[in-house]
């Protein structure tokens, strides 16, 4: 099989990531918790080494404030409805995963906040001025995706942090299709929360992920319960990554994340990018007719540009094809698995103008090679030719 | 079952013909009419078998059916007329209707729901006997997997065109459908009613033949039960039986009861498209599709298109696009149901 649906889930993972969590599974499996017996300490340890570990992937220098949940879901429900209260507006855009489309729409529909949703640009982007323009004087949080996972585009999260940073309010990024992929700085790019799934491109196992909360910020517990330690306390404690972590975490899972940060950390987080966007160009450039595809701009960019600012995923359309069936031949005749669909992310589709049939995404990891997407190639255009 | 002897003149008139019937007698009508049945399907099979089983005063009919009266359905479909299909009545509903005006002693009861491994059990507990009248082979192998688990007597029956066969399935004594057809036969290869049509009389003579086994099953004969398959070409004009064979030891469902259908493990898969209004069926039989031989079968009934990946048919609002390892695309639908029953009527399982 051809795996080109990384933006889905990494895979295959590095082989550290399996030993990993078998080693601990086998070895250690304990519960976590301060001053138990000594595997006990060893899971601990083992948790609090990963947050270190991402700490340093993601550029925040606290790694108590980084906190785990199941994944980016997990992290954006905890940020968007720990942070907002009655009366707030939030800014957001047509670009964003459902993900935090839906949290953010509950809340506005509950008459909870106001909310203003942003047009992206022709080139896929969310243009800082219109984000400087959307503010009102209750504008609480600006939450944006970092990395499309439609388009890819990657967005301007430092300007715009500035600009939440001098108006007070809170920057949100969604960080599920960057982190492990494209650099990410915290603490320098003014970011205040930043939700992360551990199962892309941190190359961890599914059931990982979690919140960068950063210290301006004061997040609402929306799950609470035992932390390992300090129980005598009625309610949930204040410190991180306690206030926030209530119940067993994931050990095995995170046990299998810590191996992926290791990878990347070795490997240097900024030679990904690279590699991704390489596979593409071989992609774009192998296909014979390419021009019998929709590209959403990402032809020229590729091209132009060599895929700069943009992370390794490319959407296409082939005419006279719905995607459904493009990616149900890619399946059957070629083995090759790719997304078709909307990708959660409708209001991203009808930006491209390709709601509500979507496209067809295809999308590289760190193990994809130039060989694959030369095979890719050859499949697309042999539906292309029929 | 099991009710008490009646005398005579507990058993209502209507029934006096029946029970002149020595093997029925008032004893067999008497447990007919504590019996629960419950039907799968109420198509052209269906409406003959609930016709004859209300009439005949079973105790409890439930009807179980996901589909709507459609006028090509009139030609065999005994208990639906026009006023059905301008109403777009469910057939479960304008049966339920029909049969309680026929018998109002019996509780006729129909569910407008899919049978699938996760409702299955919901929709079938506490019956007596269960009979099939489903147009597709998952269905069945549901049904086969769900019997014999719970010991539930059922009646396969199928007909297309002019031919049809029948046989009962008491479970853990004779032969369950398993040990007689191991997998599901490819689909697209065998012909469906939709495909290859089917004539009035077939459909009459293998229900009528299946309500005769139920009534030897809830009257108490099982003695008197077929252990035969019955098989019957009404237009060729030949009727055969043939022994059933004896109980596979090895067979998976009856010999080692495993239930993969009722687990979900095989059958077909179904899955809404995001954001399309479609929705995708996969097969995990692993079968391959002539695609030429389902174009040239779909070719009279709706507009085909094919190229080397795929085949399209639009067939009324619907388009089914179907691929060589089995699955389809039905769009204009979202509902799961209604695809499965337009891949079961015009690929087949």
């Amino acid at each position: 099989m051809i795996y080109l649906d990384n933006a889905a889930t990494s895979f295959p993972k590095p082989e550290p990531v399996y030993r990993g969590m078998e080693d601990f599974v086998r070895a250690s499996g304990a519960n976590p918790g301060r001053g138990g017996h000594r595997r006990a300490v060893e899971a601990e340890a083992m948790i609090n080494d990963t947050r270190r570990l991402l700490a340093r992937l993601l550029g925040c220098a606290r790694p108590e404030r980084i906190v785990f949940g199941h994944n980016a879901t997990d992290g954006l429900n905890m940020a968007i409805k720990g942070v907002l209260r009655q009366g707030d507006h939030a800014i957001t855009s047509v670009l964003e995963h459902n993900s935090v489309s839906r949290p953010l729409n509950r809340i506005e529909k509950d008459g909870v906040i106001t909310l203003t949703r942003l047009p992206a640009t022709a080139d896929h982007l969310i243009d800082p001025d219109e984000v400087a323009r959307a503010f009102r004087n209750n504008t609480r949080l600006v939450a944006l995706t970092h990395a499309s996972n439609v388009t890819g585009t990657i967005q301007p999260i430092a300007a715009i942090g500035r600009i939440a940073r001098e108006r007070d309010a809170l920057l949100l990024v969604d960080a599920a299709q960057s982190a492990g992929v494209v650099p990410i700085d915290f603490d320098n790019d003014r970011v205040d929360l930043l939700a992360f799934t551990g199962h892309k491109g941190l190359l961890g196992p599914t059931g990982t992920g979690g919140l960068v909360v950063g210290e301006r910020v004061t997040v609402r517990p929306w799950r609470e319960g035992g932390t390992g330690g300090d129980s005598t306390r009625p309610v949930q404690p204040e410190e991180f990554p306690h206030r926030l972590e209530g119940g067993t975490p994931n050990v095995f899972g995170i046990a299998g994340l810590r191996e992926g940060a290791r990878v990347l950390l070795k490997r240097g987080v900024e030679t990904v990018l690279p590699h991704e966007r390489g596979l593409i160009r071989v992609f774009l450039t192998s296909l014979k007719r390419p021009e019998r595809l929709s590209w959403y701009g990402a032809d020229r960019v590729i091209a132009d540009r060599n895929g700069e600012g943009r992370v390794g995923l490319v959407s296409t359309n082939v005419a006279g094809f719905a995607p459904a069936e493009v990616g149900a031949i890619l399946d059957e005749q070629f083995d090759i698995a790719v997304r078709p669909g909307l990708h959660c992310a409708p209001y991203a589709h009808q930006h491209l103008g390709t709601f509500p049939q979507g496209t067809v995404r295809l999308s590289v990891g760190i193990l994809t090679t130039a060989d694959d997407m030369r095979q890719a190639a050859v499949a697309l255009d042999e539906i292309t030719a029929s | 079952m099991g009710a008490n002897v009646k005398d005579k003149t507990d058993i209502p008139a209507r029934y006096s013909r029946q029970i002149l019937f020595e093997e029925i007698g008032p004893e067999g009508q008497a447990r007919l009419m504590d019996a629960r049945v419950a039907l799968v399907g109420c198509g052209a099979l269906g409406t003959v078998q609930a016709s004859l089983l209300v009439r005949a005063g079973v105790g409890h009919l439930r009807i179980i059916d996901r589909d709507f009266v459609e006028e090509s359905n009139l030609q065999r479909q005994i208990l639906f007329d026009e006023e059905d299909v301008r109403a777009i009545l469910p057939k479960a509903v304008a049966a339920e209707k029909k049969l309680r005006a026929t018998n109002s002693l019996v509780d006729v009861e129909g569910l407008v729901e899919d049978l699938n491994a996760s409702s299955i059990g919901r929709l079938l507990t506490g019956f007596d006997l269960v009979l099939d009248a489903t147009d597709n082979f998952d269905a069945r192998f549901l049904l086969n997997d769900y019997c014999v688990k719970t010991a539930t007597p059922w009646i396969y029956g199928a007909c297309v065109g002019s031919y049809g066969l029948t046989f009962p399935i008491l479970p853990g004594d004779t032969a369950c459908l398993r040990c007689v057809f191991e997998s599901a036969p490819p689909p697209g290869l065998s012909p469906t009613c939709d495909t290859a049509g089917v004539l009035g009389p077939i459909v009459g003579v293998v229900a009528s033949l299946q309500v005769a086994e139920a009534l030897k099953i809830l009257s108490g004969r099982l003695e008197r039960v077929s252990r035969r398959i019955s098989v019957v070409d009404v237009w060729e004009g030949r009727q055969s039986q043939i022994d059933l064979p004896a109980r596979e030891p090895a067979c998976p469902c009856c010999g080692k009861r495993e239930f993969p259908y009722l687990e979900g493990a095989l059958g077909s898969d179904t899955a809404t498209l995001c954001g399309r209004n479609a929705v995708q069926i996969r097969r995990r039989d692993g079968v391959r599709l002539d695609l030429d031989e389902v174009a040239r079968r779909l070719g009279p009934i709706g507009t085909v298109e094919k190229n080397r990946f795929l085949l399209r048919a639009d067939i009324d609002a619907y388009r089914l696009t179907v691929f060589a390892d089995g699955r389809a695309i039905v769009s204009g639908t979202t509902d799961a149901a209604v695809a499965k029953s337009l891949y079961s009527r015009y690929v087949g399982t």
